[in-house]
């Protein structure tokens, strides 16, 4: 009988003390509370949450940190940031970058072949440091939860926590010498002096601080609502529209593999991302000294030269393709897969075509493969009013 | 109200309530037996020769004599059942009734079952390899890893039962790779393999009986299974495969995939108790 009054008084000191503790924290909230809100008592920060739709057969597992929700007051504070030169802490007219002086509504947030100053696609810095690999367009990333760039270097597994989110590609933008070469101190100083951007950052984030942290949050937000579900394919999915008999038979040919066998790595009904995001030694080489590939990152050998699967999604705007940009148009791409491919020790399983040197598509059937190919381009998403430049950024006198 | 605390003089409706989250704060994450019933977990193991399997090295050599290495394995299983001596048994199938097993993925080799187990004897364990006709639907698993096994419409849909990866050295001296995967086969007619000429499809799934997987669970325990998948089986009882043969992909040869339906019920699969953990 003591040893029950025991439990049940040092049970009550738990309560009293749990109860103690909680008035504190409530009393501290209290504070916190109303010192904030009597700044904001003019117009309090309520952000309307930016909710995203998922598309038929998409993913729901969507790539949002904790520590940054969408709202539609960040989605459009990152679309103008993503839009304004001054994001590389310059004003001079040859000095200024944005995100889309590369990523191009137009050439699905690549930079495409035809830009007209990184010829043929190969992009360089303000400081005329070329980019280690060629583009790739911002298109779905929401949804990759594989890791970022060709490599996949900026993924939660990173074990340097700024490395680890799209929200990281930002800042690394402003600062990386192959892209706009400044200084954050410099962005965030000049970001805070434009008439406009901290009203923005208020609304976005509740006060009018701007910091990079803000900036990559937003810009970040932007980004994930870039969202490619309308092509000729998702309406097929959706029973909105018969694909051709020629569209028809590159499905085929595309699903299959006696066919061109592209699925197992790029998507297909099951997969209408039109990629696995993930890392394959896809046959082009035999030797790989290549510091940025696969292998850099996770030190397994079987991805010496591997690189990630890129969607097919507006892949005709997107060129020139793979890592190093050595296919300057599509058709060299299929006739590479079809017939040149290389075997080495590092060649992923899945290219088992390369004991014929590759799938050996007929004339007719690279021609078939092409329209198919073609289905996935997503007219809607090149040119949606919601991602594209806002007519006046902050500041501008036009 | 805290001088009522402080003078231990909670009201009736406090103390309850303080008690249910005192409790439910305790609960175990793990999902721990209920009263009157037991829990198990699957483990998943991969061996070859009877060693734990080894990766992206050449080192196996199968029953046909072809030299070969391992990249990956990508399985579902279903439908797991625990089977009493009378006929009745008990089907796995609360929250999850289909499993994936990645070996590139730690988090998919164990299966905490959230289904209680009744207290009793079991005879055996059986389970489907793949998924059956009725709930292979296309476009179920819609989220990574799972979705990257669909298994394309046009080849009968639904997703891949399973998908090992490797190479082997070929007669012709070259290293080159397969694709062993096994799912809904095709029947073509005049055996010419192109889409239009299909007239049926085979569902291959099969039923997997593991050997010696009797046990007993009583109220409280928590058991710990491991089912281990034999490489070598694949290529080796009762038929022999040699991937001379039959080449890189087989995913349009039923002839191939029926070669390992086959061998996958015979022997590839064993079981083990990893422990017999009485809480009573």
């Amino acid at each position: 009988m003591h040893f029950v009054k025991l439990i049940i008084g040092k049970f009550r000191e738990l309560i009293v003390k749990c109860a103690l503790r909680m008035s504190l924290l409530l009393f501290l909230t209290s504070i916190l509370f109303f010192a904030c809100s009597r700044n904001d008592e003019a117009e309090p920060y309520e952000p309307t949450p930016y909710i995203i739709n998922i598309p038929y057969g998409f993913p729901t597992n969507l790539n949002i940190p904790e520590d940054n929700p969408m709202t539609v007051e960040g989605v459009e504070l990152g679309r103008y940031l993503f839009y304004d030169g001054r994001m590389s802490g310059r004003t001079h007219p040859d000095s200024l970058m944005s995100c889309a002086t590369c990523h191009m509504q137009a050439n699905s947030f690549e930079c495409g072949v035809d830009h007209p100053v990184f010829t043929g696609g190969f992009t360089f810095g303000l400081s005329g440091a070329p980019t280690h690999h060629v583009m790739l367009p911002l298109i779905n990333l929401v949804w990759n939860n594989t890791g970022l760039l060709w490599n996949g270097k900026i993924s939660k597994d990173n074990p340097d926590s700024h490395y680890q989110k799209l929200e990281d590609l930002v800042w690394m933008g402003v600062v990386a010498k192959h892209e706009m070469s400044g200084d954050t101190n410099r962005t965030k100083a000049l970001i805070k002096s434009i008439p406009g951007y901290p009203e923005m950052f208020r609304k976005a984030f509740g006060t009018d601080e701007v910091t990079m942290d803000r900036i990559s949050k937003a810009v970040a937000q932007f980004v994930r609502t870039l969202i490619s579900s309308d092509c000729k394919f998702d309406k097929y999915m959706r029973g909105e529209y018969q694909l051709t008999p020629e569209e028809l038979r590159g499905f085929v040919l595309f699903t299959t593999e006696e066919g061109a066998d592209c699925f197992h790595c790029h998507g297909g009904f099951g997969n209408p991302l039109f990629t696995t995001n993930l890392f394959y030694n896809n046959g082009k080489d035999v030797e790989f000294t290549d510091p940025n590939d696969r292998f850099s990152i996770t030190g397994k050998p079987s991805d010496k030269g591997a690189y990630k699967a890129t969607t097919l999604r507006n892949i005709r705007f997107t060129g020139p393709y793979m890592h190093d940009g050595r296919f300057a148009t599509l058709e060299e791409v299929i006739e590479f897969y079809s017939h040149h491919l290389q075997n080495s020790p590092y060649i992923n399983p899945l290219m088992h075509h390369v004991a014929n040197n590759g799938v050996q598509l007929t004339p007719n059937e690279k021609a078939d493969l092409m329209a198919f190919i073609e289905t996935l381009r997503d007219e809607t998403f090149l040119t949606n009013p919601a991602f594209s430049r806002p007519e006046k950024l902050p500041g501008e006198n036009k | 109200m805290l001088s009522k605390f402080s003078n231990g003089c909670l009201s009736g409706f406090a103390k309850i309530w303080l008690l249910i989250l005192f409790f439910t704060a305790c609960s175990d994450k793990e999902n721990p037996p209920t009263p009157g019933e037991g829990k198990i977990t699957f483990n998943f193991s991969h061996y070859n020769n009877n060693e734990p399997l080894q990766y992206d090295t050449m080192i196996y050599i199968n029953a046909a004599g072809n030299h070969y290495l391992v990249n990956e394995i990508q399985y579902f299983i279903s439908d797991v059942k625990l089977c009493r001596s009378d006929g009745t048994y008990q089907l796995i199938d609360q929250w999850k009734d289909i499993h994936y097993v990645d070996t590139d993925l730690p988090e998919t080799h164990s299966w905490h079952v959230f289904d209680p187990i009744l207290p009793g004897d079991y005879e055996r364990i059986t389970f489907t390899f793949g998924i059956t006709e009725l709930k292979n639907q296309s476009l179920m698993f819609v989220n990574p890893p799972e979705r990257d096994m669909f298994w394309p419409e046009v080849l009968g849909g639904g997703y891949h039962y399973m998908k090992l990866n490797g190479k082997w050295l070929s007669a012709s001296g070259q290293i080159l790779p397969f694709d062993f995967h096994l799912g809904i086969g095709q029947i073509y007619a005049g055996g010419v393999v192109i889409i239009d000429s299909i007239t049926g499809f085979i569902q291959n799934y099969f039923e997997v009986n593991l050997p010696n997987s009797s046990f007993t669970i009583s109220e409280g325990d928590e058991l710990i299974f491991e089912i281990r998948m034999n490489v070598e089986n694949w290529f080796q009882t009762p038929i022999v495969y040699n991937h001379d043969d039959w080449g890189g992909d087989i995913m349009q040869n039923q002839d191939a995939m029926h070669i390992g339906c086959v061998n996958g019920k015979e022997d590839v699969f064993s079981f083990f108790v990893m422990n017999n953990k009485h809480n009573n």
